[in-house]
């Protein structure tokens, strides 16, 4: 069956590099995510095998159906190949240094010491990235002793939670925590498995929540960080504005919001400001906001 | 410890002001509140009243917070209908980029109730309304859309119109555009750049 496959997709019409151009150039204005030439042959296998699947006699084709089909289901089809699910500690961990190094000191400045700090991670999937945000404050942010850190985490999937929740995880979820982190935070156990230490596991606080449903949102006010890391590209046009104008209700005046590296804010939004901070852009919400 | 578990339940109860979105006269009250995030709640509320198209049309046009506006446009493209697009079309008019460029974007978002206004559109006597109506058709996920740009590489007179549809061919032509691209380039013989943009266009379109 798996091989039946393989060989309708490398019997389909190859694509030439202007199509592949103009079909970059398409899904870049339509979802953020940009394709380099290096992921060529990732993207060139999928689209080949949405042709095949589709019916479509090449490329000009199934072109013209991404385009204007008006339901925009073939996109979705498409958006949901060409994104990889999945997570590990410390994933774009340049965002997490922008948070110690720049997000958490700018908030602090204006509050007492002892005040609380609050961090979301929507969604958290099986929790690799709340407990990163975790350890990373832990570790590196001087004045972590002087503010209550509150971690939220919720995702649709109740399944993912109750993992996240045990927070046990494999080497490929650790693939990047280092050695000493490791024996610091994490208990070993049998067959290579790491569970993190309960005082960790139950600082974060995880939930349930859909993000579409402005009743379950509104119960997330006055957040001062808000982590959504690739989950907008899954939506259309009109949810990703719903959402993200949920998500600015979420935020207190000044608070930040964190999106994936493919996700743009100034093709859902003009709601938030830009911040640069290092390596990566942040979207604010005005202090003086209106 | 310096993390803190939420003092709050996940679970807890949601605010009671959320608990109005039915009632379409509280929610239309709203739209006036002086706080500016009564009133976003007040116009995502409505975002499920087609009833209610009229006041948040009316109120695009007076709302000063542009938080409230961002949020005004998107509860009208949830209502999408002609009676939004007779609100938004007058819009590609007006003095405010802001304003223009969030009615454009809106209008991108309802492909079928924009497509009868389009022709009329492209035909305005304002040469940046007929650009506007342009970048409304990059966007569109509409059939004819090449058909109406070709239409306007044959006929238009105004070389920005002209050069606006060219880059929109460039995407989405097929080869019946083609020869209206190389008409252009003869009758703009002495535009360098209408010349760059048809190659280009024309390239893409026979995928060299």
């Amino acid at each position: 069956m798996i091989q039946d496959a393989c060989r309708a997709v490398d019997a389909s019409p190859p694509v030439s590099p202007e199509e592949y151009a103009k079909l970059c150039e398409f899904f870049y204005r339509r979802t953020g995510m940009m394709f380099s030439e290096k992921k060529r042959y990732f993207v060139e296998r999928r689209l080949q095998e949405r042709i095949v699947k589709t019916g479509s006699s090449g490329f000009r084709d199934y072109f013209a159906l991404l385009r204007f089909q008006a339901s925009g289901e073939e996109l979705q089809q498409l958006v949901n190949l060409m994104t990889v699910n999945e997570t590990y500690f410390f994933r774009e961990d340049y965002q997490f240094d922008a948070l110690t190094g720049s997000m958490l000191p700018e908030l602090a400045k204006a509050r007492a010491r002892g005040s609380r700090i609050r961090i979301w991670s929507v969604p958290c999937s099986t929790g690799e990235e709340p407990y990163s945000i975790a350890l990373h404050v832990l570790e590196t942010w001087d004045l972590c002793d002087d503010y209550e850190i509150e971690i939220l985490a919720s995702d649709i999937d109740s399944r993912v939670l109750a993992d996240a929740a045990d927070g046990t995880y494999g080497e490929r979820s650790l693939q990047r925590v280092p050695m000493a982190l490791r024996q610091q935070y994490f208990a070993r156990l049998a067959g290579d498995r790491y569970r993190l230490r309960s005082e960790i596991r139950d600082s974060v606080d995880f939930s349930t929540i859909n993000v579409v449903d402005p009743l379950q949102m509104a119960r997330f006010r006055g957040i001062d960080v808000i982590f959504c890391r690739n989950l907008l590209i899954y939506f259309d046009d009109l949810a990703r504005r719903e959402t993200v104008e949920a998500l600015y209700e979420c935020l207190a005046p000044g608070g930040f919001i964190c999106l994936g590296h493919s996700e743009s804010m100034n093709r859902m939004s003009s709601l938030f400001r830009p911040r640069k901070f290092g390596d990566t852009i942040v979207h604010q919400k005005p202090a003086e906001a209106e | 410890m310096v993390l803190v578990r939420s003092s709050r339940s996940a679970a807890e109860p949601p605010p009671v002001a959320v608990a109005e979105a039915d009632d379409l006269p509280a929610l239309l009250a709203g739209l006036d509140a002086p706080d500016p995030a009564v009133r976003r709640r007040a116009v995502r509320g409505l975002g499920a009243h087609p009833q209610a198209v009229p006041e948040l049309c009316a109120r695009l046009l007076v709302e000063p917070a542009l938080s409230v506006r961002t949020v005004l446009f998107t509860s009208l493209i949830r209502l999408k209908s002609p009676a939004v697009v007779e609100a938004l079309v007058p819009l590609l008019r007006e003095e405010d980029a802001g304003l223009r460029n969030e009615a454009t974007e809106a209008l991108q978002e309802m492909p079928e109730e924009v497509a009868p206004y389009i022709e009329s559109l492209l035909r305005d006597p304002d040469s940046d309304v007929r650009i506007l109506a342009i970048q409304v058709l990059s966007a569109l996920p509409h059939s004819d859309a090449p058909r109406w740009l070709v239409q306007v590489v044959e006929d238009d007179p105004h070389v920005n119109v002209c050069a606006a549809a060219v880059d929109c061919l460039a995407e989405v032509g097929g080869d019946e555009a083609v020869a209206p691209l190389l008409a252009l380039k003869r009758r703009f013989a002495d535009r360098p750049f209408v010349r760059f943009a048809v190659d280009l266009a024309v390239r893409r379109i026979e995928g060299r």
